[in-house]
């Protein structure tokens, strides 16, 4: 018996490992090792040629390819860790709100903020980049009306950023609340009831039934944040291309850029590498920290 | 409970939630709204300061025109061809390697559905450059065979399959094998009708990635217009969207795009909210 289960096993799993193995973990490996070669893209793996730890020593040194990357680098911490910042809190607000029963309409509010995860980035980038704009665009037009002037949004290397962080946030918002209310369906109802009897106010419950009950869904929240965050793309090869003076160059724009576009992959790679080091270090924290409360409590 | 006037509310509470919840939906519903109204204006309407917001007088003009501006059939094909293929492989690949992880006992399981669930994790752009030249070796480049084959199988399609396929009885399947049915045929016959909305649920995901998709192809195609899919092909519509004159010619272009995601989503979210349920918080 668990013969022929081995030999179906190997059939039942062969297309989707073979694939994967070839298309993701290959090319995986591929990375760490180009990040310690002079390579281009444009040739063949055979051409590469060890370089020890030179392409790192770069993109961390005094030079262009330093200097680029590590705002590249710093561009794409703030841009995750404000849209985290913003987005987790914020699901959990909106969670509330389709979760509750005093009132009609929470789940035409969640599939509202839903269907924006689906639209296209591309299309989102383009129309916030009219709705963004200084003269012809409504956000402009609507802060006028409450007495607040016009800002630059994309237009300024000071406000650039964060303006894709609010298009990130308005996208991508809808998943995280329903990934809430995920979290809010599985606390015991018991508990709510418990807390009314002993006079609890409604704060009070949120914060010693809601939020620490939470914890797994805000973990997984802030993990897939992080992770969805750094490959922030299409807004900035559409609409900045990484400016205004660099501020909304990011690490998978740079990365692309250096490693397809000029065909310098070992650098590029070098570059992926680091990103993934970052990535796997982030994680790692968000989890200490979770692990840490939950000591605490 | 003697009161006069008629209650729209039955309370303080929920005439205040009920305004909240509209407040957030106007909130979250108005880029696409903007959207879709720019397409329906004039270019004249499109340059005013203040914008204007509804048009005097709808019309689809810009419809019309945009299919001048980009081969819109060629690219809506493109991008049915790669989301409808992919689709399908992510569905039976990942429906075979959930039946195997999930009903299975084999040397080595754990560790390999560990890597699995890693590959799962790892943003595309980490793999890009060497992926680029190994389609190359492979003579994918610059066809939509390159932009479909990397993309037939999927980690999160065999988490998910695994988690439901977990949750079929063993019974069902062991009265299936001492009939003599293949094992493939349980798959098909009496695993997969077991879960549907799984199935579901990964269609919808599986189609709207790679719908949406845009690093992968405009990297794999190398400047070959005429396999664009339809966002790439949207994004050449920038060039056009410098001048405010062709805005309702990008909105056109961008509302068309969106649609058939949005569409599918409208039919098969209630799989999907079930399915981030059951994988992501449980899991």
């Amino acid at each position: 018996m668990l013969r022929t289960q081995n030999r179906s096993a190997i059939g039942m799993l062969a297309p989707a490992t073979g694939l994967i193995g070839v298309f993701v973990l290959l090319p995986m490996a591929l990375t760490v090792w180009l990040a310690f070669q002079d390579w281009s893209t444009q040739t063949g793996f055979e051409t590469a040629r060890f370089i020890g730890v030179d392409n790192f020593l770069a993109i961390f040194g005094p030079g262009s390819v330093g200097r680029d990357f590590k705002a590249a680098l710093v561009n794409t911490a703030i841009y995750t860790v404000l849209s985290v910042l913003i987005i987790v809190p914020l699901s959990v607000a909106l969670g509330l709100l389709v979760h509750q029963k005093i009132a009609p309409g929470g789940i035409v509010l969640r599939t509202v903020l839903f269907s924006t995860y689906m639209v296209p980035m591309i299309a989102v980038a383009l129309v916030w980049s009219k709705l963004y704009s200084p003269t012809e665009g409504p956000i402009n037009q609507m802060l006028g009306w409450i007495g607040i002037g016009a800002q630059t949004w994309l237009s300024s290397p000071k406000t650039a950023l964060v303006s894709l962080v609010l298009l990130n946030v308005w996208q991508q918002v809808g998943y995280f609340t329903v990934l809430a209310v995920a979290g809010l369906t599985q606390i015991p109802p018991v508990l709510y009831e418990a807390a009314r009897v002993d006079g609890a106010s409604a704060w009070r419950q949120f914060h010693a039934i809601t939020l620490p009950l939470l914890g797994n869904t805000l973990l997984f929240s802030a993990v897939i944040g992080v992770i969805n965050a750094v490959q922030v793309f299409e807004p900035v090869a559409l609409i900045t291309q990484g400016g205004p003076v660099n501020s909304t160059n990011v690490l998978t724009y740079h990365i692309r850029r250096v490693g397809i576009e000029r065909a310098q992959g070992g650098l590029g790679s070098a570059m992926a590498v680091t990103l993934m080091l970052a990535l796997i270090v982030a994680i790692t924290a968000l989890f200490a920290v979770a692990r840490s409360r939950e000591n605490r409590t | 409970m003697s009161s006069n006037r008629p209650k729209i509310f039955a309370s303080p509470q929920e005439g205040l939630l009920t305004l909240l919840i509209i407040f957030v939906a106007v909130v979250a519903a108005f880029p696409m709204a903007w959207m879709v109204l720019s397409s329906l204006k004039t270019p004249q309407e499109s340059m005013q300061t203040p914008p204007v917001w509804f048009p005097a007088t709808p019309n689809l003009d810009a419809y019309v025109q945009v299919a001048d501006v980009v081969s819109l059939g060629q690219s809506f094909l493109n991008s049915a061809v790669i989301a409808v293929i992919t689709t399908a492989a992510i569905l039976l690949t990942s429906l075979m390697a959930g039946y195997a992880f999930a009903k299975y006992t084999f040397r080595g399981r754990d560790a390999l559905f560990a890597v699995l669930i890693a590959a799962m994790f790892l943003p595309p752009i980490v793999t890009l450059i060497p992926l680029y030249r190994i389609t190359g070796y492979l003579g994918l480049n610059a066809s939509l065979f390159g932009v479909i084959v990397p993309n037939l199988a999927n980690a999160f399609g065999i988490f998910l399959m695994r988690q439901y396929i977990k949750g079929v009885p063993d019974d069902m399947i062991d009265a299936a094998r001492v009939d003599g049915a293949s094992e493939m045929r349980i798959l098909f016959k009496v695993v997969a009708p077991s879960v549907m909305p799984a199935i579901a649920a990964l269609t919808l995901f599986a189609f709207v990635y790679h719908w949406n998709s845009y690093l992968w192809p405009l990297t794999v195609l190398q400047g070959k217009t005429e396999q664009y899919p339809i966002v790439i092909s949207l994004s050449r519509l920038l060039s056009y969207n410098r001048g405010a004159m062709n805005t309702g010619l990008v909105m056109a272009g961008a509302t068309l795009a969106v649609l058939p995601p949005v569409v599918l989503f409208v039919f098969l979210q209630r799989f999907f909210v079930d399915s981030i349920v059951s994988s992501g918080v449980k899991g």
